[in-house]
Parts: structure tokens; C-alpha cells; sequence
């Protein structure tokens, strides 16, 4: 009989090969509607809510992307949130307001990013709310692009394709690939109704319902993945218009990547586990897809993490028990032999690459970043970056560092 | 109708993993296959000289080096095998026919044993070093038997035909090979056994062993 660990491994190949063929179906029936978006004449008032906490380096820009959008002047607005800053961010909104007639400010105490969204929809006359973060640079069509979804009536929001401002270095070109592969991936979940993040630097949420969810979870360290979920709960649909693109500005330092990450890992298992009761109980997908696929990709990540530890530890604590014998004249460096064995695991491990290349070279077509070495370093060292903030976001919860859960 | 694609994606899974696992099982019955075979090239070798063996004892002490130099040139070939099916169990994941494979390899080497103690008492001048060990070693057993087989080779090579170098797994529940443990106070697992005469329990370094052989 098989060893468990071989069941461990085939059952992880599974899910994985399973995902990667689920995505490339769709991906293989879809790809010619992937940039199609849902047209329209009419254009709905559009309240674009900007919160900005000490954001005096890019809030300017982003006012301005948003005033020379293509979009009737007349049935837009732009409320800046100025959440309690302590720099200038304040003053260039000021600046911003007596310079373009459709610009409001709402200074208030700092209270956080929900906190300032929610006290801005009391206020907003929009149809439609839109809301981005104060380093979002959109492209000119990028919310006529977005508007037209919302002639379904059951379409609650529509999120846009977030790529990546700042390229430089190692970090910014692996954050770019990245952000193309979880747009796409976003993208092709929209195929079935199962788009389970509304991004922050651009979505776009019918007012209406956005008030009927009570706005956005001030208990969330991620809102935006909060109030995606509870308006699915709610059985209305979320969308993706591939072809709006907005830019964002990505941390360029390591530490700040990380604590970026840990707090949408933190976020995600907060979210999971507020809509726990969901799970297989729901009318749409969100119950039966999104909830099992988002919990699963965490529970996969961990169990793939002990594998490897285990793998490792095996290989260490046989060089650890040769120490007494190290002492004696033996050296087990001396027998070091580096060949790769032909077996089962390693079979499955290539036909999951294999996969996996053709996954990720689908996602980054459109990008200058699609060659081969990029893959590979993106899927070898990048991706598997992701644990640590995993594991530093799980040490959090064992500990009951609640702080990510309250700010 | 676009829910279809879950079942699809399913479908088409349990095919790849299908192929994955299937060339999994071709390879390692490829692996056990090549064993079985090399076995039976063994085992002839060994009725040979058992044959052999019977020639040489009554034969007078002129014959010795031609007795010697066939025993040692098994003793050779099957250790090199032995090397062969002790990395392949390592690779095998799906099926344990290996181990079956390996008892009868087992078997040969303790036959090869008695036949060299035989060989010895007519002819002299050889060793004969038993590296008795456990098949189903822990991680710390398996640091020390890891030392003891590539101390044991290294000393293999520096001596050559001087010594011939039996490795047998004492834990695999076969009779013959526990009465033979029995037989020279083998307890613990990995042991040297000299000339049938001194157990070096655990790790010894080269040094400590070559006295013995000396």
C-alpha cells in the first residue's frame, strides 16, 4: 500500500490541477469576450468617494485623473475623505475644491478607511457610488466602461483590471506580474458569477445597495473584500470590466509589501470566517464557489507549506544526527549528490507546472513581462513569498494580535 | 449552463492525474521489473557457486584464488545491486512488490555470507565484514546507518580484494537471516560483524575497524 503522505501529495496535485484546468476552460471559451464590456447610453450620477489619510504625494494626481475622465461632468462628483491627515493632504484638497466645481471635502477625525467611506455615502447623490484610493491613476473610459454592467439590475458592483504604476525593480516587476494575474484570474471568475473582490483603487457599487449592506464593515481590515462578499450574500451579482484599467502606486520596500499582504490575508480569513454560515447554504455561486474556492486556496497554501517544511526538516535531520559521527572523521557533505529521481510526485509536479506555465502565459499576454524566466522566477520565488505574510497573518490571530482587527 | 464547466474541469482532472498516476506505476513496475530480472542473473550466479564451493572443498588450497576471486566478483556485482534496489525503494510510492524483491536479494547475500565463511576457513587470507541493518530505520538510525555504508565503501575501496563487504537487513523476517543474527550475537541494528568474530555496535570510524581487520 501507497504511504499517506503519497495520498497527501496526490490529493494537493489534485486541487491544484483541478483549478488550473477550471480557469483554463473558461479562459479557452471566453478569450475572445475577455476586453468586451457591458455598453451603454445612459450615464447614471456617479459619486467617486477618494478616503486619504497623509496622502499629500498623490492625491493631487488622483483628483485630476479622475476630473479629466471621460464621463459627463455633470454627472459626477468627487468627495475627497480627509481622514484625520497630519501633512498637507488637507490643503492641496482645498486647493482641489475651489479649482473644480465637482470636488467636496469631508475633514474629519481619523477613524479609518470604512469609517470615512460610510460617512461619505450619507452624503453622496450619486446612482452609483465609486470608490478609489488616493493613489489610483484611472484610464480616461475606464468607468464608462463600468456603468453600463449596472442596467442589470441584480449587479451590485463592478470592479475594475488594478495594474501596477511603479515597475522598478524586483519587487515592482513582480508585483506588476502579479496584479495581471489576479486581474485575469478575477476576470475569468466573472464567467461565473463568482467575482469575490471589488478592488480599492477602482469599483464602482450601486447606492442603493451599498446603503441596504450598511456600507462597508469598519471591523474589516480588508472592506473592500467584506463588502463584496456580503453584497453576494445578499444574492446580488459582482462584475469585472476587464478593459478598466486603473493604475495604483505598489509598495517598493519589503516590509511594506508585507504588511500590505499580511493585512489582506488577515482580511480574507476575517471575511471567511464572518460568512462561515454560508458555506454550501447560499442562492448563487458565493455559497457553493466562492466561500469553498477562497477557503480552500488558504487551506491548500498551509498544507503545501508543511509538506515543504517536512520535506526540508527530513533532509536536515539527517545531516542533524550525523553531527556524533561528524565528530568521529565523518563527513556527510563529502557524499552530497545532486540528481532528480523519476518518480510519481515528480510526474504530477511536471504535468502541474506544465499547467501552471500555460496558466500564467495566458494571464500575462498582453504584457511586456510574458517571457519565460519572468514565469518562472513569478512562480518559483514571488508566489512563494505569499506564505510568509500567510504564516505571519496566522501567528497574529494564534496570538490574538487584534490590532489588524480593530484599526 | 456556464456551472457546466465544474464538472468538466473534474473530468478533465481525473483524466491528467489518470495519466500522471499510470506512468507512475509503469515506472516503478519498470524499476521492480528490472530487479527481478537482475535477480535471476543473481541467482544463477549463486547456485554457481554454491557449486563451486563444493568443487573447492575438496579441492586442495591451490585452488584458492580462483575460489576467492569468483566469490569476491559476486559478492561485488550483488552489492552494486543492492545499492541499485536501495535507492529505488526510496523512489517507489505506489506499490511495495520492492520489498518482496529485495527478501530473496537478502537471502542471496546470507548465502553469499556462508559461503565466504566456508571459503575463508579453506583459504585464508580475505575478510569477511557483515553490515547488518535495520530496513525500517527512524531518522536518527538512519543518519548512523547512512555514516556506517559510506564508511564501510570508502573502506572497501581502499582495501579492495581483501575485504568482502555483505550488507544484509536483519529486521525483514526472514528465518535463515535471524538465526544467522542469532548465531553471532547480533541485537543491535546497524552492526559490523568482523570475521564472525568481533560486533562493532552503531558507528566506528575507519581506523577503529581496520584494527579488527588486522
Amino acid at each position: 500500500m501507497p504511504e499517506v503522505m503519497t495520498f497527501v501529495y496526490i490529493a494537493m496535485f489534485f486541487f491544484g490541477i483541478y483549478f488550473l484546468m477550471f480557469f483554463l476552460l473558461i479562459y479557452a471559451r471566453n478569450r475572445e469576450t475577455l476586453f468586451d464590456y457591458a455598453k451603454t447610453k445612459n450615464f447614471p450620477f456617479v459619486s467617486v468617494l477618494i478616503p486619504a489619510y497623509n496622502e499629500e504625494d498623490g492625491i493631487e494626481d488622483t483628483v485630476n485623473s479622475f476630473v479629466s475622465i471621460d464621463y459627463p461632468k455633470r454627472k459626477m462628483e468627487i468627495i475627497i475623505i480627509n481622514d484625520g491627515s497630519t501633512d498637507d493632504t488637507l490643503k492641496i484638497a482645498r486647493k482641489l475644491e475651489k479649482k473644480y466645481g465637482i470636488v467636496r471635502i469631508i475633514d474629519k477625525k481619523n477613524s479609518g478607511k470604512a469609517d470615512s467611506l460610510n460617512q461619505a455615502i450619507k452624503i453622496a447623490k450619486g446612482e452609483l457610488i465609486a470608490v478609489a484610493d488616493a493613489d489610483s491613476y484611472p484610464d480616461k473610459d475606464s468607468l464608462k466602461k463600468m456603468v453600463g454592467y449596472f442596467e442589470d439590475e441584480k449587479v451590485g458592483a463592478v470592479t475594475s483590471r488594478v495594474l501596477v504604476k511603479n515597475k522598478e525593480g524586483f519587487l515592482g516587476k513582480f508585483q506588476d506580474i502579479d496584479y495581471r494575474v489576479i486581474a485575469w484570474s478575477r476576470k475569468i471568475l466573472d464567467y461565473v458569477d463568482s467575482v469575490y473582490v471589488t478592488n480599492g483603487p477602482l469599483s464602482v457599487y450601486r447606492a442603493s445597495i451599498l446603503k441596504k449592506v450598511g456600507g462597508f464593515d469598519i471591523k474589516n481590515v480588508t472592506e473592500d473584500i467584506e463588502v463584496t462578499w456580503h453584497i453576494l450574500s445578499e444574492g446580488y451579482k459582482t462584475r469585472m470590466s476587464y478593459s478598466s484599467v486603473v493604475y495604483t502606486k505598489v509598495p517598493m520596500k519589503f516590509k511594506q509589501w508585507l504588511n500590505q499582504r499580511i493585512r489582506w490575508n488577515l482580511g480574507g480569513l476575517q471575511t471567511i470566517y464572518k460568512y462561515r454560515k454560508f458555506f454550501f447554504s447560499s442562492r448563487n455561486s458565493f455559497g457553493y464557489f466562492v466561500i469553498p474556492y477562497v477557503s480552500l486556496a488558504f487551506f491548500l497554501a498551509l498544507v503545501g507549506f508543511l509538506l515543504f517544511s517536512r520535506f526540508v526538516f527530513k533532509k536536515a535531520s539527517l545531516y542533524f544526527f550525523s553531527i556524533p559521527f561528524f565528530f568521529q572523521g565523518y563527513n556527510p557533505f563529502k557524499y552530497l549528490e545532486f540528481y532528480i529521481p523519476v518518480t510519481l510526485l515528480l510526474i504530477l509536479g511536471i504535468l502541474f507546472l506544465l499547467f501552471s506555465f500555460v496558466y500564467y502565459s495566458n494571464a500575462l499576454k498582453d504584457s511586456g513581462n510574458k517571457g519565460i524566466l519572468n514565469i518562472l522566477i513569478y512562480a518559483l520565488v514571488y508566489r512563494p513569498l505569499y506564505l510568509v505574510p500567510l504564516l505571519s497573518s496566522i501567528y497574529k490571530i494564534i496570538r490574538r494580535d487584534v490590532r489588524w482587527f480593530t484599526k | 449552463m456556464k456551472h457546466f464547466v465544474f464538472f468538466e474541469a473534474l473530468i478533465l482532472t481525473v483524466l491528467i492525474l489518470s495519466i500522471g498516476i499510470f506512468a507512475g506505476f509503469f515506472i516503478e513496475s519498470w524499476r521492480t521489473g528490472k530487479v527481478v530480472e537482475d535477480y535471476k542473473k543473481f541467482e544463477i550466479g549463486s547456485m554457481d557457486l554454491k557449486l563451486q564451493n563444493y568443487y573447492f572443498q575438496i579441492m586442495d588450497s591451490a585452488n584458492c584464488e580462483e575460489a576467492k576471486k569468483q566469490n569476491l566478483d559476486f559478492a561485488d556485482g550483488i552489492y552494486s545491486e543492492g545499492l541499485i534496489i536501495q535507492r529505488y525503494e526510496d523512489l517507489n510510492q505506489l506499490s511495495d512488490d520492492l520489498i518482496l524483491e529485495k527478501k530473496k536479494y537478502v537471502l542471496l547475500d546470507t548465502e553469499l555470507w556462508l559461503n565466504s565463511i566456508l571459503l575463508r576457513e579453506k583459504c585464508g587470507d580475505f575478510h569477511n565484514v557483515v553490515y547488518a541493518y535495520t530496513q525500517y530505520p527512524n531518522d536518527q538510525k538512519k543518519a548512523e546507518q547512512e555514516a556506517i555504508s559510506k564508511t564501510l565503501e570508502e573502506l572497501k575501496k581502499e582495501m579492495g580484494n581483501e575485504i568482502i563487504l555483505i550488507p544484509i537487513a536483519g529486521d525483514l523476517g526472514l528465518k535463515a537471516v535471524e538465526l544467522q543474527m542469532k548465531i553471532y550475537n547480533v541485537t543491535y541494528y546497524p552492526s559490523i560483524i568482523i570475521d564472525e568474530e568481533v560486533v562493532l555496535e552503531g558507528f566506528h570510524t575507519p581506523e577503529e575497524i581496520k584494527k579488527h581487520l588486522n
